[in-house]
Protein backbone atom coordinates (compact mmCIF):
# COMPACT_ATOMS: atom_id res chain seq x y z
CA UNK A 1 0.00 0.00 0.00
CA UNK A 2 1.90 2.84 -1.30
CA UNK A 3 1.29 6.62 -0.44
CA UNK A 4 1.59 9.83 -2.50
CA UNK A 5 0.64 12.53 -0.06
CA UNK A 6 1.10 15.85 -2.12
CA UNK A 7 2.68 18.64 -0.17
CA UNK A 8 -0.41 20.87 1.63
CA UNK A 9 -0.89 23.61 -0.67
CA UNK A 10 -0.85 27.39 1.32
CA UNK A 11 -2.05 30.21 -0.80
CA UNK A 12 -1.51 33.67 0.82
CA UNK A 13 -5.42 33.85 2.02
CA UNK A 14 -6.23 30.17 1.69
CA UNK A 15 -5.48 27.46 3.29
CA UNK A 16 -6.11 24.18 2.04
CA UNK A 17 -4.51 20.77 2.69
CA UNK A 18 -5.06 18.20 -0.46
CA UNK A 19 -3.62 14.94 -0.04
CA UNK A 20 -3.85 11.88 -2.00
CA UNK A 21 -3.25 8.23 -1.51
CA UNK A 22 -3.24 4.95 -3.01
CA UNK A 23 -5.06 2.58 -1.18
CA UNK A 24 -5.01 -1.03 -1.82
CA UNK A 25 -8.91 -1.98 -1.57
CA UNK A 26 -11.40 -1.84 -3.71
CA UNK A 27 -13.36 1.55 -4.87
CA UNK A 28 -16.92 -0.01 -3.60
CA UNK A 29 -15.55 -0.31 -0.23
CA UNK A 30 -13.52 2.47 0.08
CA UNK A 31 -16.89 4.26 -0.70
CA UNK A 32 -18.46 2.29 2.18
CA UNK A 33 -15.86 3.31 4.67
CA UNK A 34 -16.59 6.76 4.27
CA UNK A 35 -20.17 7.45 3.79
CA UNK A 36 -22.02 4.32 6.03
CA UNK A 37 -21.91 6.23 9.79
CA UNK A 38 -21.02 3.40 11.48
CA UNK A 39 -17.58 2.77 9.02
CA UNK A 40 -16.80 6.43 8.79
CA UNK A 41 -17.32 6.47 12.79
CA UNK A 42 -14.32 3.54 13.09
CA UNK A 43 -11.67 6.34 11.45
CA UNK A 44 -13.11 9.73 11.51
CA UNK A 45 -14.61 10.35 14.70
CA UNK A 46 -18.30 11.76 14.88
CA UNK A 47 -16.64 13.98 17.52
CA UNK A 48 -14.42 15.52 15.34
CA UNK A 49 -17.55 16.49 12.64
CA UNK A 50 -19.78 19.77 13.22
CA UNK A 51 -22.47 17.01 11.96
CA UNK A 52 -22.35 13.26 11.73
CA UNK A 53 -24.02 13.69 8.18
CA UNK A 54 -22.74 14.69 4.91
CA UNK A 55 -23.21 18.13 4.00
CA UNK A 56 -22.90 17.08 0.30
CA UNK A 57 -22.61 13.45 -1.45
CA UNK A 58 -22.22 11.58 -4.87
CA UNK A 59 -22.60 8.24 -4.23
CA UNK A 60 -19.80 6.17 -5.25
CA UNK A 61 -17.48 9.41 -6.28
CA UNK A 62 -17.07 11.80 -3.38
CA UNK A 63 -18.48 12.78 0.08
CA UNK A 64 -18.12 16.02 2.01
CA UNK A 65 -18.43 17.03 5.60
CA UNK A 66 -18.21 19.80 7.95
CA UNK A 67 -15.32 19.47 10.23
CA UNK A 68 -15.75 20.80 13.84
CA UNK A 69 -13.22 23.63 14.57
CA UNK A 70 -12.99 24.25 18.38
CA UNK A 71 -9.68 25.04 19.24
CA UNK A 72 -8.73 26.08 15.87
CA UNK A 73 -8.51 29.78 14.43
CA UNK A 74 -11.37 29.09 12.28
CA UNK A 75 -15.18 28.63 12.47
CA UNK A 76 -15.44 25.74 11.01
CA UNK A 77 -14.04 24.37 7.78
CA UNK A 78 -15.00 21.49 5.36
CA UNK A 79 -13.20 18.04 3.91
CA UNK A 80 -13.99 16.42 0.82
CA UNK A 81 -13.17 12.59 0.31
CA UNK A 82 -13.36 11.68 -3.57
CA UNK A 83 -12.60 8.72 -4.69
CA UNK A 84 -11.76 7.19 -8.04
CA UNK A 85 -10.31 3.70 -9.51
CA UNK A 86 -6.41 3.06 -8.82
CA UNK A 87 -4.17 0.96 -10.08
CA UNK A 88 -4.01 -2.70 -9.58
CA UNK A 89 -7.80 -2.67 -8.55
CA UNK A 90 -7.31 -0.43 -5.79
CA UNK A 91 -8.44 3.13 -4.87
CA UNK A 92 -6.92 6.36 -5.67
CA UNK A 93 -8.08 8.46 -2.43
CA UNK A 94 -8.09 12.66 -2.02
CA UNK A 95 -8.59 14.40 1.15
CA UNK A 96 -9.25 18.48 0.47
CA UNK A 97 -9.48 19.92 3.02
CA UNK A 98 -9.65 23.55 3.55
CA UNK A 99 -11.04 27.01 4.98
CA UNK A 100 -12.48 28.50 1.87
CA UNK A 101 -15.00 25.89 1.31
CA UNK A 102 -16.83 26.90 4.73
CA UNK A 103 -16.47 30.26 3.51
CA UNK A 104 -18.42 30.12 0.45
CA UNK A 105 -21.46 29.64 2.54
CA UNK A 106 -20.76 33.58 3.29
CA UNK A 107 -20.16 34.29 -0.39
CA UNK A 108 -23.76 34.73 -1.69
CA UNK A 109 -23.83 36.60 1.10
CA UNK A 110 -21.11 39.33 0.70
CA UNK A 111 -22.96 42.73 1.58
CA UNK A 112 -22.69 41.60 5.29
CA UNK A 113 -21.39 44.89 6.20
CA UNK A 114 -18.30 45.17 8.32
CA UNK A 115 -20.31 45.65 11.35
CA UNK A 116 -21.42 42.31 11.23
CA UNK A 117 -18.29 40.95 10.60
CA UNK A 118 -16.33 42.87 13.53
CA UNK A 119 -15.91 40.15 16.62
CA UNK B 1 -12.97 36.48 15.45
CA UNK B 2 -12.17 33.50 14.07
CA UNK B 3 -15.12 33.14 12.00
CA UNK B 4 -14.21 36.69 10.11
CA UNK B 5 -10.87 35.31 8.71
CA UNK B 6 -13.59 33.41 7.19
CA UNK B 7 -15.60 36.15 5.81
CA UNK B 8 -13.12 38.37 4.90
CA UNK B 9 -11.15 35.90 2.58
CA UNK B 10 -14.64 34.75 1.23
CA UNK B 11 -14.41 37.75 -1.55
CA UNK B 12 -11.94 37.46 -4.10
CA UNK B 13 -10.87 40.97 -4.46
CA UNK B 14 -10.43 41.33 -0.52
CA UNK B 15 -8.42 37.76 -1.43
CA UNK B 16 -6.37 39.72 -4.10
CA UNK B 17 -5.95 42.79 -1.76
CA UNK B 18 -4.58 40.07 0.70
CA UNK B 19 -2.02 38.68 -1.80
CA UNK B 20 -0.77 42.23 -3.07
CA UNK B 21 -0.02 43.06 0.38
CA UNK B 22 1.58 39.64 0.96
CA UNK B 23 4.30 40.75 -1.57
CA UNK B 24 5.28 43.91 0.50
CA UNK B 25 3.32 46.98 2.19
CA UNK B 26 1.77 49.45 0.18
CA UNK B 27 -0.67 52.50 0.44
CA UNK B 28 -4.65 52.11 -0.60
CA UNK B 29 -3.65 53.74 -3.71
CA UNK B 30 -0.78 51.62 -4.76
CA UNK B 31 -3.25 48.65 -3.62
CA UNK B 32 -5.92 50.01 -6.43
CA UNK B 33 -3.65 50.26 -9.14
CA UNK B 34 -4.46 47.49 -12.02
CA UNK B 35 -7.66 47.06 -9.95
CA UNK B 36 -11.47 48.31 -10.79
CA UNK B 37 -12.24 49.63 -7.86
CA UNK B 38 -13.25 53.02 -6.09
CA UNK B 39 -11.90 54.44 -3.37
CA UNK B 40 -14.21 54.05 -0.95
CA UNK B 41 -14.70 50.22 -1.56
CA UNK B 42 -11.14 49.51 -1.13
CA UNK B 43 -10.92 51.08 1.94
CA UNK B 44 -14.45 49.10 3.16
CA UNK B 45 -12.37 45.90 1.84
CA UNK B 46 -8.73 46.79 4.20
CA UNK B 47 -11.48 47.33 6.95
CA UNK B 48 -12.93 43.69 6.64
CA UNK B 49 -9.03 42.51 6.74
CA UNK B 50 -8.28 44.70 9.28
CA UNK B 51 -10.87 43.48 11.63
CA UNK B 52 -10.39 40.35 10.64
CA UNK B 53 -6.94 40.67 12.13
CA UNK B 54 -5.25 39.47 8.82
CA UNK B 55 -4.17 43.22 8.12
CA UNK B 56 -2.75 46.37 10.07
CA UNK B 57 -1.71 49.54 8.81
CA UNK B 58 1.03 51.80 9.56
CA UNK B 59 1.49 55.26 9.54
CA UNK B 60 4.35 56.47 7.25
CA UNK B 61 5.19 60.50 7.43
CA UNK B 62 1.35 61.34 5.49
CA UNK B 63 0.58 58.13 4.22
CA UNK B 64 -0.79 55.13 5.66
CA UNK B 65 0.37 51.40 4.34
CA UNK B 66 -1.25 48.79 4.48
CA UNK B 67 0.33 44.94 5.58
CA UNK B 68 -0.21 41.77 6.06
CA UNK B 69 -0.76 41.03 9.89
CA UNK B 70 1.70 38.37 10.64
CA UNK B 71 -0.53 37.15 13.70
CA UNK B 72 -3.28 36.38 10.65
CA UNK B 73 -0.65 34.04 8.88
CA UNK B 74 0.40 32.47 12.11
CA UNK B 75 -3.29 31.53 12.68
CA UNK B 76 -3.34 30.20 9.54
CA UNK B 77 -0.52 28.35 9.78
CA UNK B 78 -1.19 26.72 12.74
CA UNK B 79 -4.45 25.71 11.17
CA UNK B 80 -2.29 23.76 8.60
CA UNK B 81 -0.40 22.78 10.71
CA UNK B 82 -2.56 20.65 12.93
CA UNK B 83 -4.28 19.10 10.11
CA UNK B 84 -1.12 17.86 8.20
CA UNK B 85 -0.55 15.85 11.49
CA UNK B 86 -4.24 14.68 11.91
CA UNK B 87 -5.03 13.14 8.76
CA UNK B 88 -2.40 10.70 8.61
CA UNK B 89 -3.56 9.38 11.54
CA UNK B 90 -6.94 9.37 10.01
CA UNK B 91 -5.97 7.72 6.91
CA UNK B 92 -3.82 4.82 9.39
CA UNK B 93 -7.23 4.35 11.15
CA UNK B 94 -9.11 4.02 7.31
CA UNK B 95 -6.51 1.63 6.26
CA UNK B 96 -7.12 -0.39 9.20
CA UNK B 97 -11.16 -0.52 8.65
CA UNK B 98 -10.61 -1.34 5.28
CA UNK B 99 -8.49 -4.47 6.38
CA UNK B 100 -10.90 -5.28 8.74
CA UNK B 101 -13.56 -4.96 6.77
CA UNK B 102 -11.64 -7.44 4.32
CA UNK B 103 -12.48 -10.62 7.21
Amino acid sequence: MSDIARDPRQGQGEAEIALEYELDAKPERVWRAIAVPAFRERWLPGADLAEPEPIASIPGVEVRYRMREEEAPFADSTVTFRIEPGPNGGTLFRVIHRIEGAARRYASNDNLRPMSLAA
Amino acid sequence: MESDIFRALADPTRRSVFEKLALGGMNASDLRRGMTISQPAMSQHLAVLRSAGLVRERRDGRFVNYEVDPEGLVRIGQWLARYRAYWPRRIDDLKTLLKDMDQ
